[in-house]
């Protein structure tokens, strides 16, 4: 018979102790900091390194406006994840989700609380996150997500105050994984042998990073509605 | 004395109407696809790219000048063989035809420099209607729609080309065209050796090209092993080009395979027309 209890009486511990920190009230606080920022723009170098992408590090500026308006201006073409684009993390929690705190980790030596979230709603494409959580700072420094169909992705943020005394990210790098045959196919193949073993490669998951620096924000400069008009630059 | 046979030759060219055939077509069909691109082009885009903007936000102009023109060289190339056999199966089979070998071949020049020049003229008339072809879907595509970066699917990525590192990739992807279409009219030129009417020879090079076509595309392990041999296989390597990093011994082999199959058809005609029986 306590052979039997006392996996139970383990696995009580165990739930009780991780749920000795409340992850509402540390999203919460995640939530109100970000609130603070009505709108800012900010200068962005974009580097991709992925082996099914290959394109030329870009510059890019990104105009934001709560709740989650976004604009990016380009000289060039650019290509920005769309998670995590706006380093908001209202996109992920401003729907209905649940949340369970996990356990204390170090990243980069910053104390964090590990929680992860899984939104309710039916038709997100997020089916599971994994924040982690500066609760000093209030500052997700990074997510770990699984999204249907796409795969998973990873991002990780490192943070600057402006001037403003807000922190933003000063850095950003996005890891995916990437199932190959929702990527665009060549028009058509060569027949040579190559090729061939291009088209067998092209069934395979893909992996990749994108990494974003960022400089010269403008904060609550009070940024007009026209500006994210342009419906093809936004998100 | 060659050079004068090659003016000759091309004065003969160009004095028929069918030579123009070829360069009404590209001049009426390129415009039609660059109206099509311009009513249509933002949806083939954003089709190509309906994937990619499920985990990405893209941002700029792909829709330009330089896609355009990609896009028409893929379509193309497949089709130019038989502008070029309208007029290359004619070059000496319409010598027959018109009654005029004799006359030809009794002039003080040999039957080798006639098959020279012959030659010469033909491979001009296929490298202008490249260039003409160049000009109306590269030159005519800037104008209408700017330039830009291009977005090409290559085999194992998609590869974004910044606007300054185009240019030349599409001056060699043309000049590799020109080569490649040199040799459906070097085999014109030798299947017209061979008869004394031009039908036969343009036929017999369409028919040539579509039976390597086919061959080509059916992927069966017997005909894996004789697809380095067809000439065809190297028609559309001008895409490598549009590669990154360049596959330059890929691009060497196509060259020297395309040359090569120049130089054997030129001495098969030659030797075929210095044999000949002239009764026309």
């Amino acid at each position: 018979m306590s052979k039997k209890i006392l996996p139970l009486v383990l696995l009580f511990s165990i739930l009780a102790f991780s749920q000795s920190k409340n992850p509402d009230s540390i999203l919460d606080r995640v939530k109100e900091e970000f609130n603070k920022i009505d709108d800012y723009t900010v200068d962005v170098k974009i580097k991709v390194d992925v082996d099914f992408l290959k394109m030329p590090d870009r510059e890019a500026k990104i105009f934001f406006k709560k709740p989650d308006k976004i604009h990016i201006e380009s000289e060039g073409f650019a290509m920005l994840p769309k998670e995590g684009l706006n380093f908001s993390p209202l996109g992920l929690l401003n729907s209905k989700y649940s949340s369970f705190y996990v356990r204390e980790d170090t990243l980069t030596g910053i104390e964090t609380s590990v929680i992860k979230v899984i939104p309710l709603e039916g038709g997100a494409d997020v089916i599971l996150s994994t924040l982690w959580v500066d609760t000093k700072r209030d500052l997700i420094l990074k997510i770990e997500s699984s999204r249907k169909p796409q795969g998973t992705f990873v991002i990780d943020l490192d943070y600057l105050k402006t001037d403003k005394g807000f922190w933003l990210p000063s850095s950003m790098i996005f890891s995916f994984s990437i199932d190959r045959s929702i990527l665009p196919r060549q028009f058509n193949f060569d027949a040579d042998s190559d090729d061939k073993k291009a088209r067998e490669d092209s069934t395979k998951t893909r992996t990749g990073k994108v990494f974003l620096d960022y400089s010269n924000y403008k904060i609550n400069t009070g940024l007009s509605d026209e500006i994210f008009e342009n419906k093809s630059n936004q998100k | 004395m060659i050079l004068t046979l090659v003016k000759i030759e091309l004065l003969k060219i160009f004095k028929k109407w069918r030579t123009y055939i070829g360069f009404i077509a590209i001049g009426v069909l390129v415009p039609l696809l660059h109206l099509a691109m311009y009513l249509e082009g933002q949806h083939s885009l954003d089709f190509i790219t309906r994937g990619l903007r499920d985990s990405f936000v893209l941002v700029g102009n792909l829709l330009n000048g330089y896609w355009i023109s990609y896009i028409i060289l893929n379509a193309l190339t497949v089709h130019i063989p038989f502008l070029v056999a309208l007029v290359a199966g004619d070059l000496l089979a319409g010598e027959a035809t018109a009654g005029t070998y004799r006359v030809l071949i009794t002039r003080p020049v040999s039957r080798m420099q006639v098959v020279i020049a012959k030659y010469i003229s033909g491979i001009i008339y296929t490298g202008s209607l490249v260039l003409w072809l160049a000009i109306m879907s590269l030159v005519i595509g800037l104008i209408v729609f700017g330039t830009g970066e291009l977005i090409v699917m290559s085999p194992d990525a998609i590869i974004i080309f910044e606007k300054s590192d185009i240019l030349w990739r599409f001056v060699l992807a043309y000049g590799f065209a020109a080569l490649s279409m040199s040799v459906v009219c070097s085999l014109s030129i030798f299947f017209s050796s061979l008869v004394e009417n031009a039908i036969g020879p343009i036929v017999a090079t369409m028919a040539i090209i579509i039976i390597f076509i086919i061959l080509s595309a059916f992927d069966v392990e017997i005909l894996r092993e004789i697809r380095p041999y067809l000439f065809t296989n190297y028609i559309l390597q001008w895409r490598e080009f549009f590669y990154n990093p360049l596959n330059l011994d890929k691009i060497l082999k196509a060259t020297l395979i395309l040359g090569g199959h120049i130089l054997l058809f030129f001495t098969a005609t030659a030797i075929i027309f210095k044999k000949k029986d002239i009764l026309s």
